[in-house]
């Protein structure tokens, strides 16, 4: 199938989905109304309460939700075939990825703007809070092992990465000077700390690490790994003006060119599909029944899109009918990056050989080499393209790793924070958040890692329909369309779950895991153990509540009778 | 202006709004929230003039209250709202 055909299905799945059911359920069943107040200007304070137009908060819910994952995922799960995952990522989105993302927004809009603490503890149980809250710091940790390790593989997969990274960071921090303490114009930083990055980019195609530091140095995942903790403790204790904001501002420049040119790319070459439709159903890294569900997350569904909806989108809101373009339009724009990622992996290999032998080495080769090539079709030169690709890649992955050890330190903080006072200072909460994701990122086996993370991940989303569906309940409102993704997505990810770490604890009995990875796979197991056990305990209370709100619709109907 | 260089101003406005909301809105969101901070600061500083408690000499307290006051309601919520640590991912 040719490119341009697969960018067209996934556009008019995009237009049918957004026009016409999200229209249907904001419509008919959320009933959003622009006059009603919401809670931004409600409780507006100028802080986190603030009316915002909605093509503002459409970029803000982007860069907030687009991490790494729509482009990883869909590279990997092309192993079962291009077409198994282009239907999940569309049929997921269109009915479980809008629905999630939307309604975690109306949800906390329709509750003054409260966060899912707040939700869990008022809909289903006081316990539920505890949990889920507990629940979340473990994702968080999946989440930065799975990204730290993508940033580490990019500095040793593509050796022009390094020195791009460095000319970022510099670009970035120079950016915060420049507009916060020098007071200079902002267009003028811009356009500075940009150039800076794109000539860091340049330089590293022509002056790769290893040409640098030397293969040792190159190619070791410690020395990569503390790399991306330090710009994290960074990002995690300084001023937030001073490092981490202004380098995503930078950055964020950077992706949007570079997916800009990538996609005019596509259409200038359009090739077809030279990879098979359907490999087999069950392949190395496990069955396509559950495993590819959860190795595709955002794209599709993803939980941590839930807790951006309803902690900062939501108190965001100026009118109701904004919650659609904002909540469920930004997901099925990123359900066209996971479409463009996919092309990507199903075109830029001449055969199915070829493919395996790149997937071998990592997806970060793969999304470099298809970057270069639609870059090049556009006119840049194939060497810049490449390494604009892995810094684009880095970007991702980087942006939420370094605000994940930032919340990691605040959670260590406040769970934490009552039994020793030693939690509470910045620096102890840091360290233990890195040195968690340092021990995942060197001695977890990569493959098992993105799959724990993406069955937390689309836990978490599980969790959060859960308690769309009991708000629904609570109001009387047919609930259906989050009751039964939700009910997907749980039997989904427990089972990936319970698989993987079946899989892993074999591994490790057999002794297949030796030396410092029993570290990291032995940590896994027991994530993804306390993960399934807190999700049941979580749908156990969920039920509960269910029972509860069924109970009271029935007690008119019973008491007329 | 006409229909259509509305239409068009209107599109570039969108453009630029996105471009804005991807690129700079997480940054005014974090200095209006260090701004607020400070506020904390000098409501606490205040407190005890409201209280009709002086803790600073009068003169000090006395001339920020003016600049305080109109902040208060907003603190109050902002102090009495349930928060957890999922407050601060976004």
């Amino acid at each position: 199938m040719n490119s341009v055909v697969v960018l067209i299905i996934g556009f008019f799945v995009f237009f049918i989905g957004y026009r016409y059911y999200a229209k249907y359920i904001d419509a008919k069943i959320i009933k959003s109304d622009p006059k009603r107040t919401t809670p931004a200007k409600m409780y507006m304070d100028g802080v986190e309460f603030m009316p915002t137009s909605k093509n503002i908060l459409f970029g803000y819910q982007f860069k907030s939700i687009a991490g790494a994952a729509p482009v990883i995922g869909p590279i990997l799960a092309i192993q079962w075939g291009w077409l198994p995952a282009l239907l999940w990522l569309l049929l997921g989105a269109f009915f479980i990825g809008w629905v999630h993302d939307y309604s975690s927004a109306v949800v906390a809009m329709r509750n003054e703007g409260a966060s899912f603490g707040g939700l869990s503890y008022k809909l289903i149980s006081p316990r539920a809070r505890i949990i889920l809250l507990c629940f979340v710091y473990f994702f968080l940790l999946l989440i930065a092992g799975a990204f730290g390790a993508v940033v580490v593989n990019a500095a040793i997969d593509q050796k022009s990465s390094p020195v791009a990274w460095l000319f970022f960071t510099i670009g970035g921090v120079l950016a915060g000077q420049m507009i916060y303490r020098w007071k200079k114009d902002i267009i003028l930083a811009t356009v500075v700390t940009v150039a800076i990055s794109l000539f860091g980019i340049w330089l590293g195609s022509v002056a790769p690490s290893n040409n640098i530091l030397g293969e040792g140095i190159a190619n070791s995942r410690l020395v990569w790994a503390i790399a991306a903790l330090i710009f994290c403790y960074f990002a995690a204790v300084l001023p937030i003006w001073r490092f981490a904001l202004p380098i995503n501002y930078v950055t964020s420049y950077i992706v949007f060119l570079g997916l800009l040119l990538g996609i005019i790319g596509v259409f200038v070459l359009h090739p077809n599909f030279t990879l098979p439709a359907y490999t087999s159903f069950d392949i190395k890294i496990g069955p396509l029944w559950p495993i590819m569900f959860v190795t595709i997350g955002c794209g599709a569904v993803s939980g941590w899109h839930s807790i951006v909806s309803s902690s900062g989108t939501a108190r965001q809101l100026e009118y109701e009918t904004d919650a659609r373009p904002v909540g469920g339009g930004v997901m099925f724009v990123e359900m066209m990056l996971g479409v463009f990622a996919l092309v990507i992996a199903g075109t830029i290999y001449a055969s199915s050989s070829e493919y395996t032998a790149a997937i071998a080495k990592g997806p970060i080769d793969i999304f470099a080499s298809g970057v270069g090539k639609f870059l090049g079709a556009v006119g840049v030169p194939d060497a810049f393209g490449r390494a604009y690709g892995s810094v684009m890649l880095i970007v991702l992955a980087v942006t939420i790793l370094q605000l994940v050890i930032r919340f990691m330190r605040v959670a260590t903080s406040e769970m934490l924070g009552d039994i020793s006072p030693i939690f509470k200072n910045v620096h102890i909460g840091t360290i233990i958040a890195s040195l968690l994701t340092l021990a995942l990122i060197l001695t977890g086996w990569w493959q098992y890692l993105w799959i724990l993370f993406g069955g937390a991940n689309q836990l978490m989303a599980s969790m959060a329909l859960m308690l769309m569906t009991a708000w629904l309940m609570s109001q009387g409102k047919p609930y259906g369309w989050t009751f039964y993704p939700m009910i997907f997505m749980f039997f989904t990810t427990t089972t990936a779950l319970i698989v993987t770490s079946y899989r892993l604890f074999k591994q490790v009995c057999s002794g297949a895991v030796k030396g410092e990875a029993l570290v990291g796979n032995i940590l896994m197991i027991l994530v993804g153990i306390f993960l399934v056990i807190a999700a049941i305990i979580l749908a156990v209370e969920g039920i509960k509540a269910f029972s509860r709100y069924r109970a009271l619709r029935t007690q008119p109907a019973a008491a007329v009778a | 202006m006409t229909e259509e260089e509305k239409k068009k101003r209107g599109f570039f406005q969108a453009i630029k709004e996105f471009v804005y909301g991807m690129a700079a809105h997480d940054s005014y969101r974090f200095a209006m929230k260090t701004r607020a901070s400070m506020e904390h600061l000098f409501i606490l500083i205040t407190m005890g003039d409201m209280l009709g408690v002086p803790i600073l000499p009068p003169y000090y307290s006395l001339r920020l209250l003016p600049y305080v006051v109109p902040q208060i309601s907003t603190w109050k919520r902002r102090m009495l709202r349930e928060k957890d640590f999922t407050d601060g991912l976004a």
